[in-house]
């Protein structure tokens, strides 16, 4: 193919924004993505099945992951076209203004080279081209910010339950903001609130890439190529200047493709793999940053059994409900991070967030016993929490290789002190919410670690970052990072409205500086 | 908060639906059965191409001691199955496991007999039901001694899932639980 005006690896969530934007603005565009084609509708292949749903989980070669909270690469990892946000539960709260700032105000971790004021009109613009179902006024903790176009999502047994005993301990609860049709919304359906987001929603009702930006970047003359495997950003000699990639197509034949700007938008492991893979010591890291700066938002849910009925069937897997109470930073007050709560996550029988998965200790017949009445019973939320980006948290070659020779990825990670000891306090509010709500028994899940961050991390200063405000590499003015690989701290929020707010801003910027790169 | 919208309670599904303005048929297509279900597959003795006879014992036994009602179910043509595809839809994905999902099937399998033999003189599946609880509880909690398998809570987990993905994880599954299983899209095959 000729040279392209835009190259971008990766057809997610800041992929198909960035890819309908620019092809809008008139730029010839190119999307090579590494897994297979994915399609909405009742000819798609979006099957309602927690077993089929992982299909959309990665499918490339296997990180090696290590260190004292291995994450798992696989499941927080999409695989074809949508990317991680195929399979994302669309809950799109924001960032608040304090997760912007961390070491200037409180001494700890970084800054971001943004303050949420920076950010604030492209969430209000995502929001209103994507869609956002909310109460602004009720989510009392939202920084400021246009309110949501769509009421929230229907409150179901399981909600109200929960939401009386946070109600008893003082505390308050709001709908939960979440990228989901309440109605039909620029086309695009309302949901029906059957809880198969896991699986993708093949009716376009959440917010996934294949209903929202990527029609719009093929409309705008667009291309994807699947089954395209990026394993190197191609350089003039000096690495300051990016010309193409290189690729293998899906008949594993090399190939290269030429480009004037290139976009790295292929999520937090892929991203720092690529720039490592590059280049003798990393492209585009100077800071020797790359690959270094991860975390992830330490995770776990609190269960309930009630003797009413919970409706746990029904719903969306985000949840229907918010609680902020304890998104704060206070570390005079011994609240060190922050913490939200995802109230009233609908349910399946199996999978690792199943009605199964909750009580992992139970065999044979007692687990039958438990399946019957949790079936019907059972309630959840999730605690989402802060931790800090950590220099020890770390991407690295390994010595395993991929298909074409390339290294495989090696991530080693363990959650701080901080964020684990807010898990602690997180847990022991969860459950006494559970038994305020009148829960007959209540326990912990197991910890885990949901969302993938940092390894490519945005910052002022090129020799403590990787890429500016823009997601443009200090080192190749024409190289873009986007997605989760930028962020600067955790926040205590699902990233996904963020990735897409930082996306646009990344458009604009390209589009009013295309100057630069023609 | 304002009072919610409405309430599951007083509207069934095709409520939903109606007012959503959209039809089920519209959303659903016809379900592409495979042409034996896992289940099906059991009951015609099919030979599975990844398992021997005795490892398809050993983790038969295995799985309908974590589920009871799974070896009917069919687990272990699903596991045969998935282990022939490129991508196996299996939990064990999820792991990142560092090696091809059939070794630590079968690495499991060994670990388990070995364990039987030790402690009992026996192969697992010729245990009855206390022998094979006791020592289901002992791999759940990688309290077994002399283990040389992957790591067991790992293989007590991952078999678990498989087993409650067959038992439980589909439509019939579903209604074992009296639970809608309300497909937007059916899945081409029973699981």
């Amino acid at each position: 193919m000729d040279k392209v005006d835009v190259l971008i690896v990766g057809a997610g969530a800041s992929g198909g924004l960035l890819a309908a934007k620019l092809a809008q603005a008139g730029k010839s565009v190119l999307l090579l993505e590494t897994g297979p084609q994915h399609a909405l509708g009742s000819k798609g292949d979006l099957y309602s099945s927690q077993i089929w749903a992982r299909r959309l989980k990665w499918g490339g070669p296997n990180s090696e992951t290590g260190g004292a909270n291995p994450l798992s690469v696989t499941f927080n990892s999409g695989w074809g076209v949508g990317g991680a946000a195929i399979h994302h539960y669309a809950v799109w709260p924001r960032l608040h203004a304090d997760d912007f700032q961390l070491r200037s105000d409180f001494g700890v971790g970084r800054d971001w080279p943004l303050t949420y004021d920076d950010l604030r009109p492209y969430y209000d613009r995502v929001q209103k081209e994507v869609g956002i179902s909310g109460d602004h006024k009720a989510e009392i903790w939202r920084p400021a910010g246009e309110p949501y176009p769509m009421p929230p999502v229907p409150m179901f047994a399981q909600g109200r339950l929960i939401a009386g005993g946070f109600t008893k301990l003082g505390m308050h609860t709001s709908p939960i903001p979440l990228a989901i049709n309440t109605e039909v919304y620029n086309g695009r359906s309302a949901c029906l609130y059957d809880g198969w987001c896991d699986a993708g929603c093949p009716i376009g009702a959440l917010a996934n890439p294949l209903a929202t930006y990527l029609p719009q970047a093929l409309e705008a003359k667009a291309q994807v190529m699947t089954g395209a495997t990026v394993t190197r950003v191609l350089t003039n000699a000096a690495g300051t200047q990016a010309s193409g990639v290189e690729y293998f197509d899906a008949s594993g034949q090399r190939q290269e493709q030429m480009a004037r700007v290139v976009i790295l938008a292929a999520f937090a492991v892929q991203n720092p793999r690529i720039l490592l893979n590059s280049r003798e010591g990393g492209l585009a890291n100077r800071s020797g940053q790359v690959g270094r700066g991860m975390a992830a938002h330490p995770s776990l849910g609190i269960y309930g059994l009630f003797k009413e009925e919970t409706q746990n069937i029904y719903g969306v897997t985000g949840g229907q409900l918010l609680n902020q109470d304890s998104y704060a930073k206070a570390p005079s007050q011994g609240q060190k991070a922050s913490f939200s709560w995802l109230i009233a996550n609908a349910l399946k029988p199996n999978d690792l967030l199943g009605v199964a998965g909750s009580r992992v200790d139970l065999f044979g017949e007692p687990l039958h016993a438990f399946m019957q009445q949790a079936a019907g019973h059972l309630a959840i939320m999730t605690y989402i929490g802060e931790d800090r980006i950590s220099e020890d948290n770390r991407l690295t070659l390994s010595s395993q290789k991929d298909l074409y020779g390339f290294p495989v990825a090696q991530l080693v990670h363990q959650h701080s002190k901080t964020g684990l000891s807010a898990v602690e306090v997180g847990t022991r509010q969860g459950l006494a919410v559970m038994k305020a709500a009148g829960a007959t028994e209540s326990w912990a899940g197991g910890l885990g670690g949901q969302h993938i961050l940092g390894g490519t991390v945005m910052g002022s200063d090129p020799q403590t970052s990787v890429t500016d405000s823009y997601g443009r590499t200090h080192d190749v003015p024409n190289l873009f990072v986007t997605g989760t690989t930028l962020f600067a701290s955790t926040g205590a929020v699902n990233p996904t409205f963020t990735v897409h707010s930082l996306a646009l801003r990344t458009a604009d910027h390209l589009i009013e500086r295309w100057s630069e790169f023609g | 908060m304002d009072e919610p919208l409405f309430s599951a309670a007083v509207l069934n599904r095709r409520e939903v639906l109606a007012r959503m303005g959209l039809g089920l048929a519209a959303l659903t297509i016809s379900t592409v059965l495979g042409p034996l279900s896992p289940a099906q597959a059991r009951t015609q003795g099919v030979l599975l191409k990844h398992f021997t006879p005795a490892e398809t014992a050993t983790l038969e036994a295995w799985n309908d001691t974590l589920v009871p009602g799974a070896a009917e179910a069919g687990v272990m043509y699903f596991l045969d199955d998935q282990l022939g595809k490129d991508l196996p839809l299996l939990l064990l994905r999820y792991t990142d496991f560092p090696a091809p999902a059939l070794s630590f099937y079968q690495g499991g399998i060994h670990a388990l007999d070995a364990l039987s033999q030790a402690q009992y003189q026996q192969p697992f599946a010729q245990l009855d039901a206390a022998k094979r609880i006791s020592l289901a509880g002992q791999v759940a909690q990688g309290s077994a001694k002399s283990w040389d398998g992957p790591p067991a809570p790992l293989f007590y987990f991952v078999t678990r899932s498989d087993a409650v993905d067959v038992y439980y994880g589909t439509e019939a599954g579903f209604a074992r639980l009296k639970l809608p299983y309300m497909a937007h899209i059916a899945p081409p095959k029973a699981w």
